[in-house]
């Protein structure tokens, strides 16, 4: 059985003429000890499917299965507990309360499920040393730089002992060098047998992974296997064409991205007649932003 | 679930220290409400406390009778009553009233107490601080009241002229320790103190009342200083046994409305009936400043509800990150109940202290001895408690309905 099962799975986002169509009737199977990295523009619905996967989200229509168990309509208090005892969440903007300790920050989830005070504080201060920062348990968040801040929440997603892990961009906010100790955390924490789904639009991040999901305008459009330690081939040929140096050259290795995906148009502009406008937001994102209204 | 209480304790303190100045205007509403009604109930249980217990020390044999209004007549420039200052006062009750009662059965003694309007001059000159009071020989014995030194004026004394000092009189008349044997002037008759008393209870309310500053003197020569004019304000009547009580009182009323040619113009009190006079008052007095805390505990629970409101809309990021590690809707609420609940405490705290301290204010200042219960403590806490849940329970139900996504989003 799947751990992670999509059927034309869709999201709306608000009604009437501002009507998004963040996701796209998506069809996704993830088995368990799957390395996913979801690749794609900005605006093309990764986060939306992470958060739906996530049970921070419902969908609007169709299936989704966790565990073979049908997720989708979860009433908000079952979904918290499901969140709580099978999904750890890494967030790119790292998401620690400020005003709690690293220690209190890891132990926080224990504590949502009722384990004691002591009890949880000697996990918590375990799983920071398995992240490497036991030296930081007593800095509040604001006092580490980035990398430690993304261990601790990594320390946190990991302190339940949950089946999935859901990073949305965890080295978003890094650079290469706190990136690859993130990952490679990320890495020996699949080698334990998790679950792992992240986003990234750094395609050398692939390399980490297993599996390879490619997201356009809400629709999962390439989905491919990799061998660890590879980067992957669709997005290797988006990478090493053109290198991204420039905010321009960014703004063409999507297009590039785009050229390089097997049966896509070029340009991503339209991609079916049910769309009817693409807008872009204006070259001031440091990646490309390429917003789509729908009906 | 109890496990994350004491965090949430934890983090409503912090949210307290955090933001002071705004939290302590917050919590002012529920510091006043608290402080106001510990410290009038606290007043009102002190006087309470001090007339038992009077009457404990009087006995519980100690029938009161008083005119049941006392006539204020035209002022007289030469009468300087204390009781009332400028006012001559006449009662109802008369010498032969006093005869009537002593006669009774079921009476074992009586004595009057006369306020006579004098001009008393001693060793230090005019003494105006304290009454003038006739009465008889029996007055220590009624009240318990154990003397000092010397000895009260004698059954065979009752035309002499001799008195018997409170404290503070004696203090205040005389350059000596002990006056015993020496002589001042009422009215230009000279007076021989025979004794001085203890120190009697305090007296609350009045000051002027107060027994300590008074020069007892026989009841008869009271009559004759003031040519028959001086009233008797009270007649205490002692019971021949703690058992008749009721039935010595109805045959006293009896007597006295016969006297009275079938007018009651008086009131005989039992020793309880006494306590009752005042503590209607203080009842009142109490439950209007209970009425003026309660308002003011609203507006402090209104204040909360705001602070938590605006609280709950800055952390609607944290909001989001607690729910996406897996924070139930209760759990958030629960949070945030606590939070509200910790800020309404601490305000009942404070109120709690200042109350304390203005105790110790009126004590050390006034002649008021206030008591603070457990009893009232405990519920001031706990309605201090009650008012953080309640009005803790819109923000609360408000940060746990918001959608993990939505919270999320918000920074
Ligand atoms: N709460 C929302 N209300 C309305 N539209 C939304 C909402 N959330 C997302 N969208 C829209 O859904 C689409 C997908 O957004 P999503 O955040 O999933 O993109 P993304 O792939 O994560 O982009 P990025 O790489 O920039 O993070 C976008 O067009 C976005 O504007
Ligand atoms: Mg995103």
């Amino acid at each position: 059985m799947a751990l992670i099962e999509l059927n034309d799975t869709s999201k709306l986002f608000g009604f009437g003429d501002a009507t998004t169509l963040a996701l796209d009737d998506a069809n996704l199977v993830i088995e368990r000890g799957e390395f996913v990295a979801v690749m794609g523009p900005s605006g093309s619905g990764k986060s939306t499917l992470m958060n739906i996967i996530g049970l921070l989200d419902r969908p609007s229509h169709g299936v989704f299965k966790l565990d073979g168990k049908n997720v989708s309509k979860l009433r908000p208090n079952r979904a918290a507990r499901v969140r709580r005892d099978t999904i750890g969440f890494i967030f790119q903007s790292f998401n620690l309360l400020p005003r709690l300790t690293v220690l209190e920050n890891v132990a926080l989830p224990l504590a949502y499920k009722g384990v004691s005070l002591s009890k949880r504080l000697k996990m918590a201060s375990n799983m920071l040393e398995r992240v490497g920062i036991q030296d930081r348990e007593y800095y509040l968040p604001n006092q580490l730089s980035g990398g430690q801040a993304q261990c601790a929440a990594i320390a946190r997603a990991l302190v339940n002992d949950p089946k999935l892990i859901i990073a949305d961009e965890p080295t978003g906010n890094l650079d290469s060098a706190a990136s690859r100790l993130v990952m490679e955390l990320l890495s020996e924490v699949h080698k334990m047998g998790n679950t792992i789904l992240f986003v990234t639009h750094n395609p050398e991040l692939t390399r980490y992974a297993t599996r390879v999901v490619y997201m356009h305008d809400g629709a999962i459009i390439h989905d491919e296997k990799t061998a660890l330690g590879q980067v992957a081939s669709t997005a290797k040929r988006a990478l090493y064409r053109l290198p991204v140096t420039t905010e321009e050259d960014d703004l063409a290795g999507v297009s590039a991205l785009m050229r390089a995906l097997p049966g896509k148009p070029a340009v991503p502009t339209r991609k079916s007649t049910r769309k009817k406008a693409a807008k872009t937001a204006g070259p001031k994102g440091t990646s490309t932003r390429v917003k789509r209204i729908k009906k | 679930m109890r496990s994350i209480t004491s965090g949430h304790v934890k983090a409503g303190l912090d949210s307290v220290r955090g933001a002071k100045w705004r939290n302590f205007w917050t919590i002012l509403g529920v510091i006043i409400g608290v402080t106001s009604v510990i410290t009038v109930v606290g007043i009102g249980e002190g006087i309470k406390q001090q007339i038992t217990g009077q009457i404990s020390q009087m006995g519980q044999d100690l029938i009161t009778v008083r005119p049941s209004s006392l006539k204020a007549t035209g002022s007289d420039s030469n009468n300087n009553l204390t009781l009332l200052s400028g006012l001559n006062v006449t009662g109802s009750l008369q010498k032969d009233d006093l005869d009537t009662i002593s006669k009774l059965s079921g009476v074992s003694s009586a004595s009057p107490l006369s306020a006579v309007s004098t001009n008393v001059v001693a060793d230090t000159g005019k003494y105006s601080g304290g009454l003038t009071i006739g009465t008889g020989a029996d007055l220590p014995s009624l009240l318990n009241q154990s003397l000092a030194y010397g000895a009260f004026i004698g059954a065979d004394e009752t035309d002499s002229n001799v008195a018997v000092l409170g404290k503070n009189a004696a203090a205040h008349m005389f350059k000596e320790d002990i006056p015993l044997g020496s002589t001042f002037k009422i009215n230009g008759q000279e007076f021989l103190v025979r004794g001085i008393f203890n120190n009697f209870p305090a007296t609350p309310l009045s000051e002027q009342a107060d027994f300590n500053n008074a020069i007892f003197i026989p009841y008869n020569v009271a009559q004759s200083l003031t040519k028959n004019t001086a009233f008797i304000y009270e007649i205490l009547a002692k019971s021949s046994s703690s058992s008749n009580v009721d039935k010595t009182t109805k045959n006293i009323s009896a007597a006295l409305l016969k006297n009275h040619g079938g007018q009651k113009d008086f009131a005989v009190l039992k020793p309880n009936e006494n306590v009752a006079v005042s503590s209607g008052v203080l009842n009142l007095l109490t439950t209007l400043i209970t009425g003026v805390a309660a308002i003011s505990l609203l507006v402090g629970g209104i204040g909360i509800m705001n602070v938590m409101l605006v609280s709950v809309t800055e952390r609607m990021h944290e909001i989001g990150i607690r729910k996406a590690i897996g924070a139930t809707n209760r759990q958030i609420m629960s949070q945030f109940i606590i939070e509200s609940s910790v800020l309404s405490v601490s305000g009942g705290a404070i109120g709690i202290a200042l109350a304390y301290s203005i105790d110790g204010l009126l004590r050390l200042f006034t002649n008021l001895r206030p008591v603070i219960s457990w009893q009232v403590v405990a519920t001031a806490t706990i309605v201090s408690l009650v008012i953080g849940i309640v009005f803790g329970t819109l923000p609360a139900v408000k940060a746990a309905r918001k959608d993990p996504i939505d919270a999320l989003r918000s920074s």
